[in-house]
């Protein structure tokens, strides 16, 4: 079924309502926004930015695929200044322009959030990578060891404290 | 007289082995290495182990300037460069509001279409020299020897070219490369007649390539398959209609969509692009207007915090560059969503079961380049 | 008993080793090691316009136990490189190495402050005869590598180098 950017809005937002306010300590990069807000797809590339719970991304990711989006990518971005992760999912879907970003903090010291692999199995090599990136752990992924680096790796290369 | 053997039925599990394919292999496409569990001829589990081509592009992203990271982006898939350089371009050039005048869109879609056919000239080599065959190397490099010859007069290089700027291009075309680019389409027709007759009709590569390796529209979907993956699979989907960029909207060409989902249907897909490109590469010839091409850009380049996205339809599939912005002159994060990454992905579960040459067959048709999928 | 005969009137070595460097020379089979961006004009110095096969060395064996010469084309990675130091190791003597391209060389552009997962230079690993530089080096400086090597092992080269009129 061909999704409509009204009907998506209205089911994640009752995903949406639980996170709490990003942290504002420190040099805040981005303003704080509401949940779901609508994006200017000229300037930024997608339709809608939705911010949900760490808990709540198997669950937005089960309504996506309901409307028949594909998973584009999982991106994970080191806020250290902020003590947090952010992790960032982007659908996109095969007979709709329609581009949905979904995303997410979780804290630096305790980076763990639940797969969605169950839902789309192409988020399984997304998520080792980016277990292989940053240390994110996504519960219930069934295999996060190193992947595109060596098997013995220890290390989080793409993490703001890392040195070689 | 006993029944004959029923070879489509594997036997006990514990009978298997485990055969290593790579990570230097001929078929292998690059360093990719493939853990081949297989009960004799059949393969239970083909795991695709990464990283032998790792090369650190997203580190790199974060220690460079946005202008530095150019070079990189010719570098992440090779064959397919100037696709590549458009996205991390593009993306910029979305989150300044930078004007690009149209003379360099154009010039932007020729090359790029150019480069199109290229690497679909080098997929087509490689996968027949998978298959067995030799000799079609000799006739698509030859071709594509004449095309990169344009390339090099304008961009100075013959693979990773680094292009495009923010804002246009970096330097023009002139009349001699408008001149070879038609007589270039115009000897290139032919010739993919010649390879339909000589290769695409022949008996043996339609027994190798029809049947084998079926993925479904709902398995791409799943694994986010994109490009002739996708499009093999019956789904028209193109970043170039889906998310317009460019100018594509002003020029009219088909989608190649074929619905059988086999290895055929990916490679029929490859041959009818490259009649499509050429279609495209003609239009924008006839349609380029004069003028600069270049346009105002900022001397210091910091985009304004946020992230943003680009997309392209890369020979492979969906690229799409993802910057994450501090307001600094160097990016906070680049990600880099490759198309042979998600395309390599539903590489376990659709060979699970066939035997080795069908195996191999599959993966020479999903048209991977490893460090588009290591980075 | 007799004394031993001075052989070096009745068996002439020198010649012999000409000719085997001779014909090592000009049947140098590589191995089929495309690793990055490099394999692909690799590959085209093996096409038809640039053709190798005039130098004998078309002949890409996929086995190191066949191949004399390793044309190390692309980036060595850290996880790769105990893969590259076997497949030296399994050729047989004598052979010989062209690293080609930057990466080969030295580890190219991929060198930066931080850097995590490059070999600078596969002459890290083991020793390397001829350097080929570029990004990636054109097919012709390929050939200039092989016409370099041959004439390493035989101490001539085969075509004098061109220099253009001035």
């Amino acid at each position: 079924m061909i999704p409509s950017l009204e009907q998506l809005s209205a089911r994640l937002a009752d995903l949406a309502g639980a996170m709490p306010a990003t942290a504002t300590s420190g040099p805040a990069p981005v303003p704080p926004r509401s949940p779901v807000q609508p994006a200017d797809f000229a300037a930024k590339g997608y339709h809608l930015d939705v911010t949900v719970a760490p808990g709540a991304v198997d669950s937005a990711a089960g309504i996506l695929d309901q409307h028949g989006f594909a998973l584009d990518t999982i991106t994970g971005v080191d806020w250290i200044a902020q003590n947090e992760m952010e992790v960032i999912y982007d659908y996109f879907h095969a007979a709709s322009p329609l581009r949905i970003v979904i995303r997410t903090r979780v804290p630096r010291d305790h980076p763990e959030l639940p797969t969605i692999s169950a839902v789309f199995p192409g988020a399984n090599w997304h998520e080792r990578e980016a277990h292989d990136f940053f240390g994110l752990r996504f519960l219930g992924h069934p295999d996060l060891s190193p992947f595109l680096l060596p098997e013995d790796a220890t290390y989080h290369p793409l993490r703001k404290d890392f040195s070689a | 007289m006993t029944a004959p053997p029923d070879i489509a039925r594997p036997t006990k599990p514990q009978e298997t082995f485990v055969l290593n394919v790579g990570p230097q292999h001929p078929a292998a496409h690059g360093v990719l290495r493939i853990k081949m569990t297989m009960d004799g001829e059949f393969v239970t589990r083909a795991e695709p182990i990464l990283g032998y081509i790792h090369r650190m592009h997203e580190k790199m992203g974060e220690n460079r300037t946005w202008a530095q990271f150019l070079p990189n982006t010719g570098r992440i898939d090779y064959l397919s460069a100037l696709h590549y350089n458009h996205a991390f371009v593009g993306v910029v050039e979305r989150a300044l509001r930078i004007e690009v005048p149209p003379r360099a869109e154009f010039i932007r879609v020729i090359t790029s279409e150019l480069n199109r056919i290229s690497s679909h000239l080098v997929w087509w080599s490689a996968f027949l020299i998978d298959l067995g065959g030799m000799t079609p190397l000799l006739y698509a490099f030859d071709d594509r020897e004449k095309l990169l010859d344009l390339l090099e007069g304008v961009t100075g290089s013959r693979l990773t070219y680094c292009y495009f700027r923010f804002g246009g291009l970096c330097n023009d075309i002139d009349d001699s490369f408008i001149a070879g680019a038609r007589a270039f389409v115009a000897q290139m027709r032919p010739r993919l007649k010649l390879y339909r007759d000589l290769v695409t009709d022949n008996i043996i590569l339609r027994k190798r390539l029809e049947g084998i390796g079926p993925i479904s529209a709902e398995m791409c979907r799943k694994y986010g398959a994109t490009g002739p993956v996708l499009r093999g699979s019956g789904v028209a989907y193109d970043v170039r209609r889906a998310e317009p960029y460019s100018v594509y909207p002003e020029l009219a060409f088909e989608i190649p969509t074929y619905p059988a989902g086999d290895s055929m249907a990916r490679y029929l897909v490859h041959m009818a692009e490259m009649e499509q490109s050429l279609r495209i590469i003609a239009q924008a010839l006839d349609k380029l207007p004069a003028g600069p091409v270049m346009g105002k850009v900022p001397r210091v380049l910091r985009l304004p915090p946020g992230d943003y996205c680009f997309a392209v339809e890369a020979a492979r599939g969906r690229f799409m560059v993802r910057v994450v912005s501090d307001n600094k002159d160097i990016p906070y994060r680049v990600k880099l969503r490759t198309p042979s990454f998600s395309n390599l992905s539903l590489y376990e579960e659709a060979s699970r079961g066939m035997i080795l040459p069908d195996v191999l067959a599959l993966l020479g048709s999903l048209d991977l380049v490893i460090p588009d999928i290591d980075r | 008993m007799e004394a031993p005969v001075d052989t070096s009137q009745i068996v002439q070595f020198a010649k012999l080793d000409e000719l085997l460097a001779l014909s090592r020379a000009n049947s140098l089979w590589p191995l089929t090691f495309g690793l990055a961006c490099c394999a692909i004009e690799m590959m085209a110095a093996g096409g038809p316009r640039f053709d190798i096969s005039r130098f004998g060395a078309e002949v890409f064996r996929p086995s190191p136990r066949q191949a004399d010469v390793m044309i190390v084309a692309g980036t060595i990675n850290k996880k790769m490189a105990p893969a590259v130091k076997t497949l030296y190791d399994q050729m047989l003597e004598p052979k010989w190495v062209i690293a080609l391209g930057n990466c080969a060389i030295s580890g190219g552009p991929f060198v930066f402050p931080g850097q995590y997962a490059v070999v600078e230079g596969v002459d890290k690993l083991f020793p390397v005869d001829v350097f080929v530089p570029g990004c990636p080096p054109r097919p012709e400086a390929l050939i200039e590598g092989i016409l370099a090597l041959e004439k390493k092992l035989t101490g001539k080269r085969r075509w004098p180098v061109v220099t253009p009129p001035q």
